[in-house]
């Protein structure tokens, strides 16, 4: 367990090492924030609710959208493909720690940087907007909410993770990776959330992994789920998360015997 | 003047080909970057739409006309990530000591960068860009007329003078700091703001958006001109803020080269 807290805390220092980027990183959140946050905020202007949301739930989906993309949907583990390409893979092997661990921690990381960096900058925004944000009814809720997040963090890791490992098989793995995350945002309602879509769409989103990652654990949040609904979630949830464990272990050990460790 | 022009044809030739076959090398990860580029655009048009399906309008613009809107900011965002994609990588060229092989080389070094990572494959984003461009126009409950058109192509050729201008100042910030990579990402992501009218937001950021984030003046205001909303005026202010930053890059970009020390030679 030692060499992993010492790997997370050289994760931290590494990613706090040039300093500008970090705050650029950060800044980046912002904008998308910000022009999702004005223009529900403008569409509601002149009306109560939209689209089956009042003006709280809506600019309170946007708030916590913004914590949910830091800590579920930032990941580090893009950087496997090149790891593999260059063989710097075979270092990693050699070492007395999992691979997966090893980005796992690097994983972890990242998203308590995150966790203590958007909290504050969300919460200034909300005071500067005088933002309304919609509270919980229920204890339970925040817990549930805090179980969905946990999980859809670990589902975007184990996708991420397998996008990484499909480097064995190619070294041009960034462009499916980034058409791969164009759709995983929208699909994951990191945008707007998917049950403004047609009926139709929103089933077959439903089918697929990305809304548990953020739409599903903010509906928690919002209340707007019944028990029956929150139930599915959870089990589609964990389902998944099963899934691609099984999935993960198996292309791992494939990828692995085709690895040849060129420039290793 | 002539030779000149024919020398920079020439070098912009064989660098776009390089690039092109790079990406044609690379045919499964530039098919991947184009596709989720045409997704993305298409994602956010189906949202809009859907939207414009709960409201009559936005801050006072019909659907064709906020879906304008979104056309200009992509055609200004494609335009320049297809012309000056090179300048992204100036701290890289750096770091491997190509920087130094490219001032030595008699070209222009910034015409050099700039257009040596440039994107052919960018140019097939245009076409549904285009397309929808045109539905846009279709759909105006006014006649446009050739004023406005004049007005909207000086107004993106400025639009991309002001982008130019941008891409400079960060790279001349990486010749600087080696380590503004994000800067680059920050100015993308500053962008996006333009995907609606910049009427969406609060007065404060409208006059930051029209002066020193001059993201309106990029995006928004060909798009009012196109709708007649926007006055010579307006027209000549847009041109020479254009002006001032470009002066103001190329300033930046000599006074970063006198302070470069070849760090990696």
């Amino acid at each position: 367990m030692r060499k992993y807290l010492t790997l997370f805390g050289l994760s931290w220092q590494k990613q706090l090492e040039v300093r500008s980027d970090f705050l650029f990183e950060r800044a980046r959140s912002m904008a998308v924030l910000v022009s999702i946050y004005f223009l529900w905020s403008t569409l509601l202007e002149k009306q109560s609710d939209l689209m089956g949301y009042n003006r709280v739930e809506l600019l309170t989906y946007v708030l916590i959208m913004t914590l949910l993309r830091a800590w579920v949907l930032g990941c580090v583990s893009d950087r496997i493909p090149s790891e593999i390409a260059t063989g710097k893979l075979s270092e990693l092997l050699l070492r007395p720690i999992s691979h997966m661990g090893y980005w796992a921690t690097q994983d972890a990381a990242m998203k308590s940087l995150n966790i203590v960096f958007a909290i504050p900058e969300v919460l200034v925004f909300s005071l500067l907007m005088s933002a309304p944000f919609y509270l919980p009814h229920h204890a339970l809720t925040t817990i549930l909410f805090g179980l969905s997040v946990f999980g859809g963090m670990v589902l975007y890791f184990q996708m991420s993770y397998m996008l990484g490992v499909m480097g064995f098989w190619g070294s041009q793995s960034w462009g499916p990776r980034f058409c791969f995350e164009v759709i995983l945002e929208f699909c994951a309602g990191a945008y707007f959330p998917i049950d403004i879509l047609p009926a139709a769409v929103q089933k077959i989103i439903s089918a697929l992994p990305f809304p548990y990652l953020v739409y599903y654990p903010l509906s928690i949040y919002l209340e707007r789920l019944s028990p029956a609904a929150l139930l599915s979630s959870f089990l589609h949830q964990a389902g998944w998360i099963a899934l691609l464990a099984f999935l993960l272990n198996n292309f791992w050990k494939l990828g692995l015997r085709r690895y040849a460790a060129e420039g290793g | 003047m002539a030779s000149t022009f024919r020398k920079y044809a020439r070098i912009w030739r064989v660098l776009v080909l390089n690039s092109f076959k790079t990406q044609v090398a690379t045919w499964l990860a530039s098919a991947g970057y184009l596709l989720g580029k045409i997704l993305r655009f298409g994602f956010f048009l189906a949202y809009l739409l859907g939207i414009f399906k709960h409201i009559p309008n936005l801050k006072g613009y019909s659907m064709p006309e906020v879906v304008l809107f979104f056309m200009t900011f992509n055609l200004v965002d494609v335009g320049a990530q297809f012309l000056f994609r090179g300048l992204y990588g100036v701290k890289v060229l750096i770091e491997e000591g190509d920087f130094d092989k490219i001032l030595t080389q008699p070209a222009h070094a910034l015409f050099r960068i700039s257009v040596m990572g440039m994107d052919l494959l960018d140019l097939l984003t245009l076409i549904p860009i285009g397309g929808v461009t045109v539905w846009a126009l279709t759909k105006l409950p006014h006649a446009v007329s050739g004023q406005s058109v004049l007005m909207y192509l000086v107004l993106i050729a400025n639009a991309m003078l002001m982008a130019y201008a941008f891409h400079v100042m960060i790279g001349a910030l990486s010749v600087k700091t080696q380590e503004m990579e994000g800067a680059i990402w920050i100015y993308r992501d500053l962008m996006t703001l333009g995907r609606f009218p910049i009427n969406i937001y609060s007065e404060m950021m409208r006059g930051l958006f029209v002066t020193v984030l001059p993201i309106g003046v990029m995006v928004s205001f060909p798009s009012e001109a196109l709708l007649g909303l926007l006055s010579w005026k307006g027209l000549l202010y847009a041109c020479l803020l254009g002006g001032f930053f470009h002066l103001a890059a190329q300033g930046f970009w000599r006074q970063a080269l006198r302070n470069y020390t070849s760090i990696s030679t």
